[in-house]
């Protein structure tokens, strides 16, 4: 495989764990402008920790997605309340507070003879444990998909389960669900914090496979791109996301001879597909023929 | 006990020794097509040239990092020794994190933050 093959293979990896810290909030009923910002928290805790610090990067990123999952609570604490369009307006306000943060977070030490660390505006350099460890981008690649691959079975396990069916039943109907018993709070908090996890691990990831991270790398753009893969792939299953990230990429990695026009033919082709299937390729009715097809 | 224990977990798991990392500047000129650039890459570690290095040039918008990005190309070594020389096809001018992946004698990945006009590229970042 070549460096391109391995270095658009990441890129979906890591995508992905973004896709599906969105896709868990929408089966939860709620559509979040701002999982970036999350992905931004574990890509900054996880490369101060071992760029500064010298921690070895699975400690690093656990610590990162705990500071991942404690931010998106205590967003998750006020915001939840809302509903719709008000939820999804917090959510883009929260991550671009966070974004501007970043912008003023200096925070540097010196680390061989040099200052290491985030320089606000100037971002942050010198992520470097993956090239210090000697992690061929191949194996980098085998890490990225390990983790990914625990994630979605982790995904399949619950959406099997009693939790799964109470996940759904209170993302369609929050108050049918708190009538049956649910409470809908407490499972939505437990979300949110899971969500953040996920992009805060995708962060870490991101973070070392760059080397170099700056608060542009977290602005509205990827958060919109991250919601659009689970609506591109489809709500039925935490494949659905997946298929988003692959179907996206490929698409612009396809549209490459159209040069400077390829965002807007890709635009274009997001536009279509939504029109001609409003909840994704894989939306619940696809799940549901598929599974008596193949059972 | 609970210390040492921690300690040694870490020890175990802790990075080798950091080795000098190397250093790069980007000169670039318009070939006159659009957006097509012909760049001189100079790599230095510990002051001195490094030659000997596979360079692939890659480059991403920071808006939009892992999906608005160039192509990687290989870049060739010039006749000045640490110098290496690539073209660069990028979709649009404006500011653009050029990625420079290296391999050979050193294992390495530098980012350097330019700013791509009809002339060429300054550099935007320290």
């Amino acid at each position: 495989m070549d460096d391109y093959a391995i270095g658009v293979l990441t890129n979906v990896g890591l995508i992905s764990f973004l896709a599906l810290s969105a896709y868990l909030l929408l089966i939860a009923g709620e559509m979040s402008f701002g999982q970036q910002a999350f992905f931004g928290v574990g890509a900054y805790a996880g490369g101060m920790l071992t760029a500064m610090y010298g921690w070895p990067l699975p400690l690093a990123a656990l610590c990162a997605m705990a500071l991942g999952a404690l931010a998106q609570f205590l967003v998750g604490l006020p915001t939840l309340r809302l509903r719709g369009l008000y939820f999804a307006m917090a959510t883009l306000a929260a991550a671009e507070m966070a974004r501007i943060l970043f912008e003023l977070f200096h925070f540097q030490r010196p680390v061989e003879g040099e200052a290491v660390g985030p320089d606000g505006s100037q971002g942050f350099r010198g992520i470097r444990w993956v090239f210090e460890n000697g992690i061929e981008p191949i194996a980098y690649l085998g890490i990225v998909y390990c983790l990914l691959a625990l994630a979605l079975v982790l995904f399949l396990l619950v959406e099997r389960s009693r939790l799964g069916a109470t996940l759904r039943s209170v993302g369609e109907d929050p108050e049918l669900a708190a009538a049956l018993g649910v409470d809908v709070d407490r499972i939505k908090l437990g979300v949110a914090a899971a969500a953040g996890a996920l992009a805060a691990l995708g962060g870490v990831l991101y973070a070392h496979h760059n080397t170099y991270i700056e608060p542009r790398n977290f602005d509205i753009m990827l958060g919109v791109h991250s919601l659009a893969y689970a609506l591109i792939g489809g709500l039925g299953t935490a494949l659905g996301p997946l298929l988003g990230v692959v179907l996206d990429i490929g698409a612009l990695e396809g549209t490459r001879v159209f040069h400077g026009y390829r965002m807007i033919v890709f635009g274009g082709l997001v536009a279509l597909l939504l029109i001609w299937r409003p909840r994704g390729l894989l939306d619940e009715r696809a799940v549901q023929w598929l599974r008596r097809r193949f059972s | 006990m609970a210390k040492t224990t921690l300690f040694l977990i870490l020890a175990l798991l802790a990075a080798p020794a950091l080795a000098q990392a190397p250093k790069a500047e980007l000169r670039c000129k318009s070939t006159g097509t659009d957006f097509v650039f012909d760049c001189t890459i100079r790599l230095t570690q510990g002051g001195k040239p490094l030659e000997g290095a596979k360079v692939t040039v890659g480059a991403d918008m920071p808006s939009m990092p892992m999906a608005h990005n160039l192509k990687p190309v290989k870049a060739v070594p010039a006749q000045v020794p640490g110098e290496y020389k690539a073209k660069l096809d990028l979709e649009m001018l404006g500011v653009w994190a050029v990625k420079l992946r290296l391999a050979g004698p050193v294992r390495d990945q530098l980012i350097l933050h330019y700013e791509f006009d009809s002339n060429g590229a300054t550099p935007v970042r320290k």
